[in-house]
């Protein structure tokens, strides 16, 4: 067998398992003042998702108080509250459960 | 998304109950505000509120670029709704009530709906709305507040249809 043109670069390897990407989360929560209508448009039009998942959310922060709406690195899920928060929306960061 | 503004239907005196509200709105967030007011705080919530640190350190970072969005969203219905008369007395009643079309382009349509919503937070905190079914009929800032909420329904409809 030839040896490849390019071994790789195994140090990469330990610089991610040193530092792993610990998901976190965005949760909104039920309050009694935001139409459904304009929950579910706000997860449809911000965040991309479908008519069916959106409403399914919103079904989920309505009825169970509240819902992961979505999960990624903290930075980005900051973004996301902020966005949420211009929408008027109750929503919280948090590190996910194990 | 389409590009084509969505049409709303909206009465000289609504345009001026609207144009004061989002002044009232403007006044709570801008110099001299009090962040111990609960209405501000439900405008700015806290995402950690088990991490005080963390709080602490998103909230000084991020709070004043928030309140400025708030503002920017607030001016674009409040030049929408400005060039109306400030003194309804003088309006004859089939004037004041007769609904003419309010064009908003596609791209402030959010705006309105956040600051419509922006001020309906702001009255449930004053009115202590904690759930659904909370109401006073002989109280009648329920009744702006059941008006803004039909504003915004009536936005959101025009703005779904408007993209198909």
């Amino acid at each position: 067998m030839s040896a490849p043109l390019a071994t790789p670069e195994l140090d990469e390897d330990v610089d991610l398992l040193a530092a792993p990407l610990e998901p976190w989360q965005v949760v909104v929560w039920n309050d009694p003042v935001n139409l459904m209508s304009y929950v579910v448009r706000v997860f449809r039009t911000y965040f991309g998702y479908s008519q069916e998942r959106a409403t399914q959310l919103m079904l989920a922060v309505h009825n169970e108080g509240h819902a992961i709406v979505a999960t990624g690195p903290r930075e980005t899920m900051e973004v996301h509250a902020q966005a949420m928060h211009d929408y008027g929306l109750w929503a919280t960061v948090r590190k996910a459960p194990l | 998304m389409s590009a084509r503004p969505v049409r709303m239907r909206i009465a000289p005196v609504e345009r001026l109950q609207l144009r004061r509200l989002v002044q009232d709105l403007c006044k709570l967030i801008g110099p001299g505000i009090d962040p111990e007011d609960p209405a501000v705080a439900r405008l700015t919530p806290n995402p950690y509120p088990d991490d005080s640190d963390a709080a602490r350190d998103f909230r000084s970072g991020t709070r004043g670029d928030l309140l400025a969005r708030r503002a920017a969203d607030a001016g674009i219905v409040s030049a929408a709704v400005a060039g109306v008369a400030d003194e309804p007395d003088s309006w004859a009643e089939e004037t004041a009530l007769v609904e003419e079309v309010l064009e908003i382009p596609a791209a402030e349509v959010d705006a309105w709906m956040r600051t419509l919503t922006a001020i309906r937070l702001v009255i449930a905190t004053r009115l202590g709305i904690v759930d659904e079914e909370d109401h006073d009929p002989d109280d009648a800032r329920f009744g702006v507040y059941d008006w803004l909420g039909y504003r915004l329904e009536m936005l959101i409809q025009a703005a779904e249809d408007q993209s198909g």
